[in-house]
């Protein structure tokens, strides 16, 4: 059974996610600050991390990358109600796989999780858009063009899941396969990972304010 | 001038005001009140410091006033006056003045020039008024004799005069206390509008919360509260007061959602500012998502934003129950060319794509 663990400085949004989580997956610890969540994680090498992006004492990034150092095969699905685009970009850059809502239903949490387990990453509508908008009018480098751009193909997929469909759904409307759908995320995952550049050119700069 | 009247002033105990007003008063009997008052002068070994001097009685001051204008009789009597229009003329003008503008008891025109003093008090007020009036309207008199084409225009000048003198601090101060209401009236409805706000948002969310059972509806009630406390907060356009697409689409998104009790996921990617054009989408985009609300059947749903270059894109998508294309019932007819109208008439374009048994979805175009 899949080994998680939480980590969240809400206690009672956290007591409700074990609750539901509690039957699906092996919950093996819980965390309220960013201290504890390292040490514990070293200690018990979950499956996946489920972390909160905003809490004190450095966030989930902080947790993502001193956990990263020692343990790089545990996996991290990140949860907020955060609209900052630049924190939840920060996150997956830091080495999450995923990034979801707290409004998200329970069995889809449970999903993602899997999804998370088996290597795949994971992209709410949300993410598809911070994405989307990250990658908007960036001028790929010399060094290495490929990284600093989103394919066509992979654009197509991300407007769909920004626009609600399941991966699922996703694959059928563009008449691939689900694996093809995963591999075009996992790809876009590697370049935000990757990539130095993308400095959230549309945020920053390009808002068409005509 | 030379501190004379102010030390009679002070002898007597009355103010220096009417002091001088005898001594001009006296001037007009052949010079009389110049010679009294140099004489008094050079009597006068130290001159007398301006100090502050306890007012005698106003019964004592009434009686200098009668006996000074006994004094000014008798000398009329003995047939000292050089023009009788002249000194009691002089006269008027002169009490009148002082009993309306000194300093240590101010009169109205203190009181104009300084509202903060206090109000002068009734009686001399009106004594003092009538006093000018009188003297001014002498004075026109014997002028007039001169001038008469003038006396109309003097007498109404010289009432015009009066009232101002004699209500001018009031009606400041009743501009003062207008102003004061008003501002204090603005700030009440400040208040008013707050509280308003706060009724209509924030307790109705938190009453709906306290009799919700499932906690994931209790959070999105939450979050959505946060958003729009956020925005009513800190303003809802980010750059320059420019209102934008995302911003705007997001409100609509709220207010479906808050009318038809049915999350809208809303990503927006890239923004632009809100114009004529724009605001069409924004109209059509309300309409499909009321649409999708009512006749969809799903439980949420999707509002997708993209400014590509210069295209506006919007999605809204329902995983509800969809319908065919073909049949559309009348109803549904009317509210899709609605949307379509709002839209090509802006020079865009609306897509309806509806699949039965899997949802809908409305795509509207606009180019920027």
């Amino acid at each position: 059974m899949t080994k998680v663990y939480l980590v969240d400085d809400h206690r009672l949004f956290l007591s409700g996610v074990k609750a539901e989580l509690s039957e699906v997956f092996r919950i093996v610890g819980t965390a309220y600050d960013v201290d504890t969540a390292i040490e514990e994680i070293r200690g018990y090498n979950p499956d996946v991390v489920l972390i909160d992006v905003h809490m004190p004492d450095g966030g989930g990034i902080a947790v993502v990358e001193g956990v990263g150092e020692t343990n790089p095969d545990v996996k991290f699905l990140a949860l907020s109600v955060s609209d900052q685009a630049e924190d939840v970009i920060a996150m997956i850059r830091a080495g999450a796989r995923g990034y979801v809502t707290k409004t998200i239903e329970p069995e889809e949490l449970a999903d993602a999780i899997r999804r998370v387990d088996a290597g795949d990453a994971v992209f709410s509508p949300r993410l598809a858009g911070f994405v989307l908008d990250a990658f908007a009018g960036a001028i790929p480098s010399d060094e290495d063009p490929e990284l600093d751009q989103l394919t066509s193909r992979e654009k197509d997929v991300l407007r769909l899941i920004a626009r609600g469909y399941a991966y699922k759904q996703v694959a059928r409307k563009l008449n691939i396969s689900i694996k093809t759908v995963e591999t075009h995320v996992s790809s876009v995952l590697r370049k935000l990972q990757l990539s130095n550049r993308h400095e959230l050119a549309r945020w920053a700069s390009k808002r068409r304010i005509v | 001038m030379a501190g004379v009247a102010g030390g009679i002033a002070d002898t007597l105990g009355v103010r220096d005001g009417y002091v001088r007003a005898a001594f001009i008063t006296l001037v007009t009997i052949w010079g009389l009140g110049l010679i009294l008052y140099l004489g008094a002068w050079l009597a006068t070994y130290e001159r007398v410091v301006d100090t502050e001097i306890e007012l005698v009685e106003s019964r004592r001051a009434i009686g200098l006033g009668v006996a000074f204008t006994g004094l000014l009789f008798l000398l009329g009597s003995i047939g000292l006056w050089p023009n009788p229009v002249l000194v009691i003329a002089v006269a008027a003008l002169s009490f009148g003045t002082a009993a309306i503008t000194d300093p240590s008891s101010p009169g109205p025109l203190v009181a104009l020039m300084n509202p903060d003093v206090e109000r002068v008090s009734r009686p001399r007020l009106l004594l003092g008024t009538l006093l000018l009036i009188g003297g001014i309207v002498m004075f026109s008199t014997a002028l007039g004799q001169v001038f008469e084409f003038g006396i109309v225009f003097l007498a109404v000048f010289l009432t015009g005069l009066g009232i101002a003198i004699a209500f001018g601090p009031w009606v400041r101060r009743l501009l003062m206390d207008l102003g004061e209401e008003r501002s204090e009236r603005i700030r009440q409805e400040e208040r008013a509008e707050v509280a308003a706000h706060l009724h209509d948002s924030v307790l109705q969310t938190l009453a709906l919360i306290q009799r919700t059972d499932d906690p994931q509806r209790m959070a999105i009630l939450a979050r959505h509260q946060e958003t729009e406390l956020r925005d009513w907060l800190y303003g809802t356009a980010p750059l320059d007061g420019v209102d934008l697409v995302s911003t705007a689409l997001k409100q609509a998104a709220t207010r479906v959602e808050e009318d038809f009790q049915i999350p809208v996921d809303v990503v927006s990617v890239g923004d632009v500012a809100v114009n004529e054009r724009t605001r069409s989408v924004i109209a059509a985009a309300s309409e499909a998502m009321v649409n999708a609300a009512k006749h969809s059947g799903a439980d949420r749903m999707s509002l997708f934003v993209e400014v590509d270059e210069d295209v506006l894109e919007v999605y809204v998508t329902d995983q509800g129950k969809g319908f065919d294309l073909s049949s559309i019932p009348a109803d549904r007819k009317g509210i899709s060319e609605s949307i379509r109208g709002r839209i090509e008439k802006v020079g865009g374009s609306a897509q309806i794509e509806s699949v039965p048994g899997e949802g809908t979805e409305v795509l509207l175009r606009v180019g920027l």
